[in-house]
């Protein structure tokens, strides 16, 4: 009795966490419940660049990540999928054709000479750029929906400033075709990083004349990645005459690690004209979404309450208590779910209300030996025993044949499969738990109360058809 | 109700015989219409899919329904001639287009077109669908290594827990309720325009999964009934362990079957055919479990001979007793 009493105590302690996690840590959504855009965007090969390596993909991504960030979508995700595709999640964007433009593109990367009698206006400039990173910094770190518009409004100042700043440059020849290679390296001339490039012949030629006017004279040799500049560097006084030579620079300045590395990554991804095309687009406006949601939780209860229904008229008092076992299923899978953070989508939805029906199978199969036991003669405590032990088998055996399916779904599946797959697996597992353990501890001490321990609650008709079985009791 | 199983077993696999050939007749004549067995969702040849509703649809201030004609001839001007359209919602109000693959560029303009023609459209109830037809045939390709994955390893774990016979004859129910759904969405491909999209797939994995669930259950008290009556023939045995587990195979299908319908009835369009194809494989799975695989199973026993098993000794089939704990 005390093992059932800790039990008891312990099914309630985990209903009790559960109700507690689901109100603190809401469950994440998908996009098709929340509204947004999903793209699958794929690398692909051209003359110049046979093949895309994992290097080449991850360049890619960083050029699509920093479009993404440019669109000012929160929460947004990018991310490398096999060997040449990327996934980018959008959640509530609310204009997906500009998105598609923005991130079809090709990077482009140019060297840029700043005109003359400019260079107060740029130190302006970047003064007001800094302040406005911080503020975006300020506003994302908030995170709230209110300030949506305050988000975009920023994003529009800083597209203002961008363009305010390429304004003050002039585009040369040189572009990123001509960059041979970008990469960070600990400085030569003591602590800190630098970030060397090597340009090919033509580039090495157009860099010496490029450097060659801007040398000495304060004005910045602008480096563009799609229009904006990712680094400006200005040239010494030394280069006045023959500009920087030999198609090897440096460039030097308050890198660490990181910061170099960074940089020198946008360079190659620039340097590395690799076109993506957009595979698959799925966008659901965000009202579709909210409609979806709502849908699903009729759904859900519904189906929750048609299984309790069924249970109680058929199955009696254990139906009432593997009522009391589903809906701490119920709560304990949200709960798991909250936890693993898993994204729920639609069809994740479909699969945590499938298991819903699936997590009282377990119970019918140990009811119907328990009513088989009594039929026979046995004692209720005996017979009760005597289901949960007899069914286990074959609740174990249709539990893995359908988490075979699930892990097949989920190592071969794509995004919205997965999800079902998961939602799927997380209920099969909670319901063995909840079917054995939890009804069971509920049902023996239900039949230490004894105005309870008639065996006519727990199988009808039973009396006429084995009239011993009262009598045992 | 006792079911003459093994005495009826003619019946029972004509019955799914014939279903399963009106199944292959219907996906005959959807290969000739489609060039696949169902009719197939841009998930597999690619396409673009765009749902739309007019802003006044939600206010109910539209002058009246959407003419398809007029939108046909939008379709039209815009050379997407061939693309499939439906008006649908409550008021008519709302337009589902599917078209070959549209570039941002080409979705744009026809959007725009619309717009002009029809009304405004509400972002926020938009939904659009572009598959690269590439990226479909990835879809379908890893949906049937799925789809072969699961059966493979299905049929590994139930040789290891039963003999391989069961194994194999289970394998076949599972492969009766598969074709059963299959050859049921053809039909309703023919019949009212369903499309077979990647959810399609994961219905079958979950069916394949789920319905051999009550075959386990029967092959476990075949096992169990061998045990305790060694000496009797494998009919008997059969016969005794369907019937002894009738109302279990039944209701835990039911179960399942409950809570499906509500997603059907309830759960919007998405999911909608999504259940239906599970209500079908499920109860297919059901009427294997209880008329095919097991008579099968009687059937190959007693054709090679094996109809009377020389079974282990009972394991023991009482569960321990705990001697904290009072018998009543």
């Amino acid at each position: 009795m005390a093992r059932q009493r800790s039990l008891l105590l312990l099914v309630l302690i985990l209903a009790i966490a559960a109700i507690i996690t689901l109100i603190n840590l809401p469950i994440r959504l998908g996009l098709d419940l929340q509204g947004g855009s999903q793209l699958t965007l794929q690398a692909q090969t051209t003359e110049a660049v046979p093949q895309i390596t994992p290097d080449k993909l991850e360049a890619v991504r960083n050029v699509v990540e920093r479009r993404v960030n440019a669109l000012g979508v929160a929460e947004s995700v990018v991310q490398t999928v096999g060997s040449n595709q990327l996934l980018v999640q959008l959640p509530g964007v609310s204009d997906p054709a500009q998105a598609e433009r923005v991130l079809g593109g090709t990077a482009q990367l140019d060297f840029r000479e700043q005109n003359p009698g400019t260079e107060e206006q740029l130190a302006i400039e970047f003064q007001v750029q800094q302040e406005l990173l911080i503020e975006q910094a300020q506003l994302e770190l908030a995170g709230d929906a209110a300030d949506e518009d305050a988000i975009a409004a920023n994003q529009a100042a800083l597209e203002r400033s961008r363009q305010a700043i390429a304004e003050l440059f002039i585009r040369t020849e040189l572009t990123g075709e001509k960059l041979s290679n970008a990469f960070a390296a600990p400085s030569q001339t003591g602590g800190g990083w630098e970030v060397g490039l090597e340009f090919n012949n033509q580039g090495a030629e157009e860099f010496a004349a490029l450097t060659r006017n801007i040398a000495g004279t304060g004005r910045r040799l602008g480096i563009f990645l799609d229009n904006e500049l990712v680094s400006g560097p200005i040239v010494d006084v030394r280069y006045a005459e023959t500009g920087i030579t030999g198609g090897i620079a440096s460039i030097s300045g308050n890198f660490v690690a990181e910061t170099a590395n960074d940089l020198a990554l946008q360079l190659r991804s620039g340097a590395l004209p690799v076109p993506v095309e957009i595979l698959e687009n799925r966008t659901v406006g965000a009202t579709l979404g909210r409609d979806s949601i709502e849908r699903s939780i009729i759904a859900g209860l519904s189906g929750l309450a048609l299984v309790l229904v069924f249970m109680v008229l058929y199955y009696r008092l254990p139906g009432f208590v593997a009522d009391i076992a589903l809906v701490v299923y119920a709560l304990l899978t949200l709960a798991v779910f909250a936890l693993l953070e898993v994204t729920l989508t639609l069809p994740g939805i479909a699969g945590f209300i499938l298991s819903i029906g699936m997590a009282v199978d377990a119970n019918v199969l140990i009811f119907e030996r328990t009513r088989e036991e009594l039929r026979t003669g046995k004692t209720l405590y005996r017979s009760v025993e005597s289901g949960f032990y007899r069914a286990f088998s074959s609740i174990l055996d249709s539990n893995v044949t359908t988490l075979i399916a699930c892990a097949a779904l989920f190592w071969l599946g794509t995004g919205l499969v997965k999800g079902f797959a998961l939602t799927l697996a997380v209920g099969v597992g909670v319901s063995m738990f909840t079917a054995l353990t939890c009804s069971r501890t509920l049902l023996l001490t239900v039949l230490s109360i004894t105005p309870l321990r008639k065996p006519e609650y727990f199988c009808p008709n039973l009396s006429s058809s084995n009239p011993q079985a009262k009598a045992t009791s | 109700m006792k079911l003459n199983i093994i005495k009826q077993r003619t019946l029972w696999w004509g019955v799914s015989v014939a279903t399963i050939i009106i199944g292959f007749l219907a996906m005959l004549l959807s290969w000739q219409q489609f060039g696949a067995p169902l009719r197939p969702s841009l998930d597999f040849v690619g396409g673009t899919r765009l749902q739309l509703e007019l802003v006044c649809a939600r206010t109910e201030s539209c002058d009246g329904p959407i003419d398809p004609a007029q939108v046909r001839e939008i379709l039209a001007t815009e050379g997407l001639e061939g693309s499939s359209l439906q008006v649908v919602g409550d008021q008519q109000n709302a337009l589902s287009i599917r078209t070959t693959t549209l570039d941002v560029e080409q979705r744009e303009a026809l959007l725009q077109t619309l717009e002009a023609e029809l009304g405004d459209i509400d972002p926020t109830l938009i939904q659009i669908d572009t598959v690269g037809p590439t990226l479909g045939r990835q879809i379908f390709i890893s949906g049937l290594t799925a789809l072969g994955a699961a059966f493979l390893g299905i049929m590994l774990y139930l040789s290891f827990r039963f003999q391989t016979d069961y194994a194999a004859f289970a394998i076949i129910a599972i492969l009766h309720d598969v074709l059963i759904t299959l050859g049921f969405f053809a039909i309703m491909g023919l019949a009212f325009g369903v499309e077979a999209d990647s959810l399609f797939i994961v219905a079958l994995l979950t069916i394949a999964g789920f319905s051999v669930n009550d075959t386990v259950v029967i092959y476990d008290r075949v096992r169990e009934t061998i045990r305790t009556n060694p000496g009797d023939h494998i009919n008997d045995i059969i016969d005794a362990a369907v019937n002894q587990t009738l109302t279990r195979s039944i209701n835990t299908t039911f179960t399942t079957v409950l809570s499906l319908v509500a997603i059907f009835l309830f759960g919007g369009e998405t999911l909608k055919y999504f259940a239906l194809a599970l209500i079908v494989g499920f109860i297919a799975g059901a009427y294997s479990s209880i008329f095919v695989a097991s008579t099968l199973l009687a059937f190959w026993r007693e054709r090679t001979g094996n109809a009377y098993v020389k079974a282990a000794p009972p394991e023991d089939a009482e569960p321990p007793t705990d001697p904290s704990v009072p018998t009543i």
